[in-house]
């Protein structure tokens, strides 16, 4: 960036700088000037159709000029003006026709709360309707996917949608079809939208209340609701998301308790050297990961036992083992895997044996690779655990006494009959709780939205998690089971290996 | 149908390029052009070595201003385009014809087709082209054939494909027919419906002739003005600009229609007087009646009253001195006793339908003018309502992609200047002030009647909210 | 089989003016003629034009939806489209259109039962000077008069 041409003019009197090619919207978004905009979007292409970005650009001589910030080359000495009183006029008549055929249903509207149309609307407009006459009528919840809906009379006809699956996506699967104030937004007849890995980035890029994901459909108000900064974990891109639950001021007293505690929504966070700011579908169904039945309880031999005397137990088993095997989770965060290095040190590439396996594979139908986000390796931290240990080719050496699986990915069958096996489980989904059955000790662990982590993704680039609610009672923070473990461990391995 | 080799009435109006000769049933073919000294611009061109940027300093020299409405210097458009940054480079003719009022350029294209292509391929010449398009409106059948018929003439001369009259030139043409779009007609909605696109208009920068068609430099030029090429490469600038006036060289087809007693197509010297254009050339209005007003260039440019017109000459100075414009050449003339508000009414409706639905202030503020239009035609207006068709057309001058909304306000709102009584009337009313008048002579009078007999208190069909089908 | 397969050699011919590239904007004129040979343009017209130029599917349908001329299902034999801009109007063209109303039994949009005529409105089609107009299939009708409009009307199957 530093080597790029720049170019100084003035904004709203102020001196500020460009980069040579850079439009007013977006030299003014750098100098921290938001510039009001519907169709501009950072990463799509400019149609300019929205008309609220209109600025005014003083002349030396004559009438100032106005036209679209978004479409607008910054010039040299150029003097741009965001707020002045005709610019504020322009905006108000914009405001005025982008919601004559609106129906201003913000009552019943998803959107609302975090709607781009209802927050200009109290900046830039604030007036009721001036038209008289009655709105015009379009689809309403338009079935677009199985996933989204459509509401044609919400719709400003941005065409933010359709760029995106022109532009990014590349299904090319949106259409504005039709002309004047019939134009509206649909589905090519012979494309699948619903085949588009990416469809549901077209709900968080429209600016209105138009495109709704139909799982969040009346689920609960922005305004009851906050974000974590997370990461996904459903591959090793690791793209960086908001995790939105239940404000703790808002907790549910009627309902399931457990609605405080749910997972309402996933949005991307917008990291430009992970995702920008779209994340694949696989990343708004978080919920169908993180929110599988727990294992709660720690058992030895089946049988309940207090989880203090399980830690303890396999701490004893793993001190004594000859030739113990630790598969180490991919989905384990780099606090987590530093702690297991830590606990294990001198004994790893001795008595213990470590390597890092696949948590998860590609599930059917998914989408396994693609140019644009989604990479095969569906862990999100191999290559934060492959810094502390090597990959596990997926034998198992004959000698092995203690096997602990980290994780999941390894099914019983896959493990010999004879070593005493450690299970660190989250989930008691029915392949897991199949698993965890056949283990001679399951110690529960906390997941991701539980505590706060790092994972590093495919390129090394390290991002950031945190937790949002406590993990069930009984459940261990596998770092804190590893520090548990770590003086035990860390105890003469022959004292234990003559036992 | 109408015989095509009708000529209205060609009295005293100057110096002619196109309407200096008789019409008859094969005067539009290469072999009757050729004998009226056609192709001779472009063998002079090709024979003499003129240089492509000779041609446009030519073109440049002569004033040529466009004739497509906006009346941009042409030369000036062409001088904009680098030769030399390696790109191809296309001429496109816009022979799409939309604007109400206008069929100039079908009597050109119907009539004089060679003289168009010869344009055409001039200025392909003069802007390195190796490809030129003719965008030509899909309903139209006639100046379609002809046309077509005299490309292939064209090209069986050698007037056209590779190596014109044995030079170093070489140039195909596309004849391309638009499938009904108003909005067609602006440059870039036309580039993006040639390139098989949605008639979507595009933003500026970057201009056309920088990023046209297929993102390379192109100029498109209306039909009259590319039919001008072969008169000032033949005849030279100097020649050339002793026709019109200073500002406004050469002569303007101009096509009038509505209440006026001989409509048609005329070729006008620039300059020339328009009350005696009007009064005398044209005959006056129907049935003897006084003028009310004059759309003088469209029905996207300001109406125009007797008063206005008073001493004024047909040039775009003087049509702007008189506070509008000359636009397309395409005159209407309405006759005292019309009613302005159902007209108003009659011209929303059509930007209505011809808004493309892309920018915000077009997209809503035509059917938003429109409905209450309609309103005040069924005698439910609101005193509000004439501010609020002043707010909308001011909310849409200057700030749409294209100037489609920005003509409708400047149509409605110098009518409402003019005209404002009438909406009064019919507000208060509730009827108007005219009897909803719109015609003088109406052949179909008899029917209408009937049609009103048969549904009482109803507005006539083509009123009808919402009658496009 | 391709839904136009007889028309393709045809499309391949037009390709030759054009630069190469320019596929694409073969989109609008393949239309035109698919709807001049069949009257209409239906999904397997735009499967197999799809197919053949490579263009995407939102292009196609787009167009179809914003050109007025294209259409997507069949209408009457004659189309009568009468022009109700303002110089027809101020010449005609509302009595015009009510005695087509009334003589065809039909309102501006529909078919008659008999699948002979379909009546709709236009906006301007460059007929100001020989209004009241009346566009049948392709061919403009112009200086209309009652009598003159029943002979047309008679005189087409």
């Amino acid at each position: 960036m530093s080597d790029r041409k720049t170019l100084d003019f003035f904004l709203n009197g102020v001196p500020a700088v460009a980069y040579a090619g850079e439009t007013v919207i977006q030299a003014a978004r750098r100098a921290g000037v938001d510039i009001p905009h519907f169709c501009w979007h950072p990463q799509l292409s400019v149609p300019g159709n929205c008309r609220i970005c209109m600025v005014e650009v003083e002349q030396d001589d004559g009438e100032p000029w106005f036209d679209i910030g978004c479409n607008m080359p910054v010039t040299a000495g150029m003097r741009v003006l965001t707020e002045s009183d005709t610019v504020r006029k322009l905006r108000r008549d914009t405001m005025q026709f982008i919601t004559l055929n609106h129906p201003v249903d913000c009552g019943i509207c998803n959107k609302s709360g975090e709607c781009t149309l209802q927050d200009y609307h109290y900046e830039h407009n604030g007036r009721k309707s001036l038209s008289l006459d009655t709105k015009n009528h379009a689809t309403k919840f338009y079935p677009l996917t199985d996933r989204i809906l459509l509401d044609n009379e919400r719709c400003i006809m941005c065409t933010r949608c359709v760029r995106f699956t022109h532009e990014v996506s590349q299904s090319k699967a949106l259409a504005a079809v039709q002309r004047g104030d019939q134009a509206l937004i649909r589905p090519a007849e012979g494309a699948d939208f619903g085949a588009d890995a990416y469809s549901d980035n077209v709900i968080d890029i429209c600016p209105v209340g138009a495109l709704l994901a139909r799982k969040d459909l009346a689920n609960a108000r922005v305004w009851y609701t906050e974000a974590t900064p997370s990461v996904c974990p459903g591959c090793a891109r690791g793209c960086t998301v908001e995790l939105w639950h239940r404000k703790a001021d808002w907790k549910l007293t009627a309902l399931d308790p457990a609605l405080n505690q749910r997972l309402e929504r996933v949005t991307p966070r917008d990291t430009p050297e992970v995702n920008g700011p779209w994340v694949c579908n696989k990343a708004r169904d978080l919920a169908g990961i993180f929110e599988r039945p727990r294992v709660t309880q720690a058992t030895v031999a089946g049988h309940p036992v207090p989880v203090a005397e399980a830690v303890a137990i396999a701490a004893e088993r793993l001190a004594g083992a000859r030739a113990a095997v630790v598969l180490v989770s991919s989905w384990g965060s780099n606090e987590e895997l530093a702690a297991f290095r830590a606990a294990f040190g001198g004994r790893l590439g001795a008595t213990v044996r470590a390597w890092v396996k696949a948590d998860h594979q590609p599930l059917p139908g998914e989408v396994v690779e693609d140019a644009l986000l989604i990479v095969a390796d569906k862990n999100p931290n191999r290559r934060g655990a492959l810094a502390h240990v090597p990959a596990w080719d997926g034998t198992m050496p004959a000698d092995a006494d203690v096997v602990v699986v980290w994780g999941e990915g390894v099914p019983a069958s896959a493990l010999p009959a004879g070593p005493f096996v450690i299970r660190l489980g989250a989930y008691a989904d029915p392949v897991n709780a199949a698993d965890h059955a056949a283990a001679d000790l399951v110690l529960p662990v906390s997941i991701q939205t539980e505590r706060d982590g790092h994972y590093t993704n495919v390129d090394g680039v390290v991002s950031g998690f945190r937790g949002y609610r406590a993990p069930p009672p009984g459940v261990l923070h596998a770092e804190a089971l590893f520090g548990a473990w770590a003086p035990v461990l860390a105890a003469p391995a022959a004292a234990g290996a003559g036992a | 149908m109408t015989d095509p080799g009708v000529l209205p009435a060609q009295v005293g109006t100057g110096r002619k390029f196109f309407m200096n000769h008789p019409v008859t049933a094969d005067s539009h073919t290469l072999a009757a052009y050729r004998a009226r000294g056609g192709y001779q611009a472009l063998a002079k061109v090709l024979g003499t070595g003129i240089s492509p940027t000779d041609v446009t300093k030519e073109v440049s020299a002569s004033g040529l201003l466009g004739h497509g409405g906006a009346a941009f210097p042409a030369g000036r458009k062409w001088g904009v385009v680098k030769l030399t940054d390696g790109e191809p480079h296309y001429v496109c003719m816009n022979a799409d014809e939309g604007e109400p009022g206008t069929f100039k350029d079908r009597w050109l294209l119907e009539q004089v087709p060679h003289m168009c292509l010869e344009g055409l391929i001039l200025a392909s010449y003069a802007l390195m082209g190796r490809h030129a398009f003719i965008y030509i409106r899909g309903e139209f059948d006639l100046p379609w054939r002809r046309m077509r018929d005299a490309i292939e003439e064209a090209y069986a001369a050698g007037l056209l494909g590779e190596r014109i009259l044995g030079s170093d030139f070489s140039l195909d043409v596309v004849l391309y027919r638009g499938a009904g779009s108003y909005v067609c007609g602006e440059a870039s909605a036309m580039l993006a419906s040639l390139e098989g696109k949605k008639g979507w208009p595009r933003n500026r920068p970057p201009r056309l002739t920088v990023k046209g068609l297929y993102q390379k430099p192109t100029v498109v030029n209306n039909v009259e003005t590319l039919a001008n090429i072969p008169v000032i490469v033949g005849e030279g600038a100097e020649a050339f600009r002793t026709v019109g006036t200073a500002k406004s060289p050469g002569t303007q087809m101009i096509s009038i229609s509505g209440h006026i007693a001989r409509p048609g197509v005329y070729e006008v010297e620039y300059g020339y007087s328009w009350e005696k254009f009007l009064y005398e050339d044209c005959g006056g209005i129907q049935g003897g009646r006084a003028l009310k007003c004059v759309i003088p260039g469209g029905v996207s440019t300001k109406v125009l009253d007797p008063t206005q017109l008073a001493g004024r000459t047909l040039d775009h100075a003087s049509a702007l001195a008189a506070g509008s414009q000359l636009g397309s050449g395409g005159m209407i003339a309405v006759a005292e006793g019309t009613c302005m508000v159902r007209l108003a009414r009659v011209i929303q409706r059509f930007y209505h339908h011809e808004s493309c639905g892309q920018c915000t202030p077009c997209r809503e503020g035509m059917g938003w003018m429109e409905r209450i239009l309609d309103r005040i035609v069924r005698g439910e207006g609101r005193p509000e309502d004439i501010d609020r068709l002043y707010h909308i057309s001011a909310a849409n001058d200057g700030t749409t992609i294209c100037s489609l909304g920005d003509s409708a306000g400047y149509a409605c709102s110098a009518i409402l200047d003019h005209y404002r009584h009438e909406f009064e009337h019919y507000i208060t009313h509730g009827r108007s002030m005219h009897d909803g008048a719109l015609t003088v002579e109406d052949p179909f009078a008899e029917s209408l009647a009937r049609w009103h007999a048969a549904h009482p208190g109803a507005l006539a069909p083509s009123l009808a909210a919402g009658a496009h089908a | 089989m391709s839904a136009l397969a007889h028309l393709l050699p045809e499309f391949e011919g037009w390709k030759a003016r054009y630069p190469a590239g320019f596929e694409g904007s073969l989109t609008i004129p393949c239309l035109q003629r698919i709807q001049e040979v069949h009257g209409w343009v239906s999904d397997a017209h735009i499967d197999a034009l799809v197919d053949y130029l490579g263009v995407p599917r939102t292009q196609v349908d787009e167009v179809l939806g914003f050109y007025t001329m294209l259409r997507r299902e069949p209408i009457g034999r004659h189309h009568l489209q009468v022009c109700h801009n303002v110089s027809c109007t101020l010449r005609g063209a509302e009595g015009l259109l009510a005695h087509l109303c009334l003589r065809l039994g039909v309102a501006p949009g529909e078919t008659t039962p008999d699948g002979r005529f379909t009546l709709s409105t236009v906006e301007c089609l460059a007929s100001c000077g020989t209004a009241p107009m009346l566009m049948v299939n392709a061919a403009y009708h112009e200086n209309l008069t009652p009598a003159s409009v029943d002979a047309l009307l008679e005189a087409l199957p």
